[in-house]
């Protein structure tokens, strides 16, 4: 009897690793450098994705997901806390994942205007065009 | 009869395969307009796994940030460049 669930898991896994095997592709072998940049989103989008599946948590029952890491009384009991965390899934992975989403919008924007200056100076975004650019 | 956990996961596994279709197309598409609309179809689906993912907090900064700013502004870098991969041939 195969494990339908854990299937799908590792499907899951394997498409994002994937995902990043062809954004590393686009990274280092597609002549453009706006499609470089695409490329550097998408990693930087599947490495936060990976983050986050990693906190992630087995299912109490099959008809009992997990909850969002929020605690929902003010003054919590001992019983609400334990109660929270057999059930609630890993709150360290979002909060990295929520830093490095916003970290990498800055990245972007910034090779956004670098790449602006190159067609300004050089009339191309072609890396292939710009490596026989002398001086 | 088909278990939500089974659901929850088989739904999972098919946003996985609809972004590495859509992460394969950005990359080999050589008109860069369409590889933006296809990176923003790949955040879409992201934006859905962090939702099932149980991370909400995510998905409120992920959707402006990646379905809309990452776009809008790579279409400014494609007005204010070129539009195809490897010269203006079209």
């Amino acid at each position: 009897m195969i494990d339908v669930n854990a299937f799908l898991f590792s499907v899951l896994v394997f498409s994002l690793i994937m995902n990043l095997g062809i954004s590393l592709y686009g990274i280092f072998w597609r002549p453009s450098l706006v499609k470089k940049i695409i490329a550097l989103t998408i990693l930087g989008d599947t490495a936060n994705v990976l983050a986050i599946v990693v906190g992630y948590r087995a299912w109490i029952a099959p008809n009992r997901p997990p909850i969002p890491p929020v605690l929902t009384t003010w003054k919590p009991t001992a019983t609400d806390l334990s109660k929270f965390s057999s059930l609630a899934v890993d709150p360290l992975p979002q909060a990295l994942v929520l830093t490095a989403v916003v970290i990498g919008l800055a990245v972007t924007v910034f090779l956004v205007f670098l790449t602006i200056q190159v067609y300004r100076l050089h009339g191309t975004t072609d890396v292939r065009k710009i490596a026989k650019l002398k001086g | 009869m088909i278990s939500p956990e089974t659901l929850v996961f088989g739904v999972l596994a098919a946003l996985g395969l609809i972004s590495m279709v859509a992460t394969f197309m950005a990359v080999m598409e050589r008109d860069l307009l369409k590889a933006v609309l296809f990176s923003a179809v790949q955040s879409t689906a992201y934006a859905f796994m962090f939702y099932i993912l149980m991370a909400p907090d995510i998905l409120l900064v992920y959707v402006p940030v990646a379905v809309g700013l990452y776009p809008a502004v790579i279409l400014f870098l494609i007005k204010k460049t070129e539009r195809f991969e490897g010269g203006e041939e079209e």
